[in-house]
């Protein structure tokens, strides 16, 4: 059963659409990631959800229960800020117990939740620090334990792993998946960031320009982008303008300038497509059985694997090998390309981002 | 730590030794045990303190000064709390308008807002009486608590107000619980400031007291031009050790820095 269910949720600001007839169902203790670039309207539309903000269209409900007419303050969600958002005057279990005494719990009950939850996110030892005594991550602890700790029907995400350096960023990622699952709670995490939506979410939601994209499985939004521009938010990809022509036999056949490619099987009909193939699908291979030959351009040692970027009759194109210490191709050598044909994507033409 | 050059030093050394300079004139002053200003004093005497009480003149004036520096102060930040709130808190149609007309006090001479409140509290019927006077003394030193007000809301992450509406906080808990602890730094090191402002304040005074309300900077400035002799200086004695005693109990509570400075409250 759906949690959450937003159908047609549209947010205008004056001429500028911000929002855009977004529809999107969320099922019980599923994690779902709203994904796209700072200006995507997925902030905004988790503004709505939680009460911030008011919508121009659509509807929103909770559990079965529409929230148009719901204050922010009587909607039960737990919300995790950017900035975490903790109350500098109070402790720790002070900050965490602030959404019981709001509901007038017992203060045994309240002590024993604060103290379990605490346990949930490892603070215990914390309990009674005050933020600014806290570094990043634990001060990320405690915003979770304050929105857990109402025990919501959805737990709201806003970009909150954003604050954090890299390192601490990754641990905090399996982290939070731990927690939500042993929580077992509904989440919507909204970001920018598409490693994290991917090491995350059940589903990602791929938002451009108000609109959802595409919804998705994290495997099958980066191995089946059903657009240009979810082909390149995610992950890295090349992406090569060509042509879709009947070829002999009943087979289909790609033309790129003087190049001809074979197409892998697919519903677009002939005419101008946008072929998308990921950097490490991608091989190198003896002069014989290239599919384009090219030159090295520029070379990256990044540790556990290699990007090269290599120019070639179909343009510049991105090369990534797993670092097996082998030699590695220099900048300035010619190297043989090859990959198959099933790795090809053809998207609609035009919709890169 | 920014380590400061032998002439920076030697700047801030000069500086504040030509800040402090009169002070120690003063208190100085205030222990001669001669009937005349002198410095340094002859000798060591309480003559001048002892006179104080004999003299209840002063004794009344100061406490009118208490009285209206303690009232003013405080309404001017009830004032200033919302207002504080609402300029740095959002955006809004004549937000820019709001701010200015409340500091507006700042840039007109203090000459001239004393010969205004005289024909305002004359027309109103108010003149000399305490209510009169805590009215001009509010509209004097709105801008300084706004100030200090203002920078400590700017301060603040408006998400947290957020965060307490989600957990389920009404307004008015939300104003009581999170935003004012917030940002009470800005409020106390405000009313502090605007308490002394209004217990020092002579120019706007001098124009709308009556004898039966007279502060004790009109006090001292009327005793003066009568008299030159070291009461003033022991009054004035008085005065400062109860400012220092002031400025050191909110620096205990709150930190001077950072309530003057205005590093807000993260």
């Amino acid at each position: 059963m759906a949690i959450l269910e937003l159908r047609d949720l549209t947010k205008r600001f004056g001429e500028t659409v911000a929002v855009d007839r977004f529809t999107l169902s969320v099922e019980k203790g599923e994690f779902v990631s709203l994904l796209g670039p700072s200006g995507c309207g997925k902030t905004t539309t988790l503004q709505m959800i939680a009460g911030f903000e008011t919508p121009t269209g659509g509807s929103i409900a909770l559990n079965g229960r529409d929230l148009s007419k719901v204050p922010a303050r009587a909607r039960g969600l737990g919300i995790v800020f950017q900035t975490y958002a903790l109350f500098p005057h109070m402790t720790v279990e002070e900050n965490v117990g602030f959404g019981l005494e709001m509901r007038k719990v017992p203060a045994d009950e309240r002590k024993r939740r604060i103290a379990a939850t605490l346990d949930l996110v490892h603070l215990s030892h914390l309990a009674t620090r005050y933020p600014r005594q806290m570094s990043g991550g634990q001060r990320q602890r405690v915003a979770l334990a304050r929105a857990l700790v109402i025990e919501p029907e959805l737990l709201l995400l806003d970009e909150p792993l954003s604050n954090l350096d890299a390192k601490l960023r990754e641990e905090m990622q399996l982290e939070l998946r731990r927690i939500q699952q042993e929580a077992g709670v509904t989440t919507l995490l909204v970001t920018h960031d598409q490693s994290e939506a991917m090491a995350l979410s059940d589903r990602i939601a791929v938002m451009q320009g108000g609109r959802l994209i595409q919804e998705a499985t994290p495997f099958e939004a980066y191995d089946r982008p059903t657009n240009g521009f979810v082909s390149s938010f995610l992950g890295k990809s090349n992406a090569i303008d060509a042509h879709l022509e009947a070829g002999g036999a009943g087979t289909t056949q790609l033309r790129c300038g003087d190049i001809r490619l074979d197409a892998p099987a697919s519903s677009h009909g002939p005419g101008a497509v946008l072929v998308s193939l990921r950097p490490e699908r991608i091989e190198f291979c003896g002069a014989g059985e290239g599919i384009v030959s090219g030159t090295v351009v520029e070379r990256v040692f990044l540790g556990d694997q290699w990007l090269f970027k290599v120019k070639t009759g179909l343009g510049e194109l991105l090369v990534v090998r797993r670092n097996s210490g082998r030699r590695e191709p220099e900048v300035g050598e010619t190297v043989h390309l090859s990959w198959q044909a099933e790795h090809l994507r053809l998207l609609e033409a035009g919709s890169a981002a | 730590m920014i380590r400061n050059g032998l002439l920076a030093k030697l700047f801030s050394l000069v500086f504040a030794a030509f800040m402090l300079a009169p002070l120690v004139v003063v208190v100085g002053v205030a222990f001669t045990p001669e009937g005349f200003l002198e410095f340094p004093p002859s000798g060591i005497s309480l003559r001048w303190f002892q006179a104080i009480l004999d003299n209840p003149d002063f004794i009344d004036a100061a406490i009118v000064s208490l009285q209206l520096g303690a009232a003013s102060a405080t309404i001017a930040t009830a004032i200033c709390i919302p207002a504080g709130l609402a300029i740095g808190g959002g955006r809004f149609a004549g937000r820019d308008a709001l701010q200015a007309l409340f500091l507006s006090p700042l840039t007109v001479p203090t000459v001239v807002l004393g010969i205004a409140f005289l024909r305002f509290l004359s027309m109103m019927g108010l003149n000399g009486t305490f209510g009169g006077l805590v009215f001009c003394h509010v509209v004097i030193i709105v801008p300084f608590v706004l100030r200090l007000v203002l920078a400590s809301v700017t301060g603040l992450d408006p998400s947290i107000a957020r965060a307490a509406t989600s957990l389920g906080a009404d307004g008015w808990t939300v104003f009581r619980r999170i935003t004012l602890p917030a940002i009470i730094p800005g409020v106390v090191g405000g009313w502090v400031l605007a308490f002394i402002t209004s217990f020092d304040e002579l120019t706007v005074t001098v124009f709308i007291v009556n004898p039966a309300t007279t502060t004790l900077p009109v006090k001292l400035f009327s005793h003066i031009t009568q008299t030159t002799d070291p009461l003033v200086a022991s009054v004035s004695t008085v005065a400062i050790l109860f400012t220092v005693a002031l400025m050191l109990i909110v620096d205990r509570i709150y930190g001077l820095d950072r309530l003057l400075i205005g590093e807000g409250t993260r």
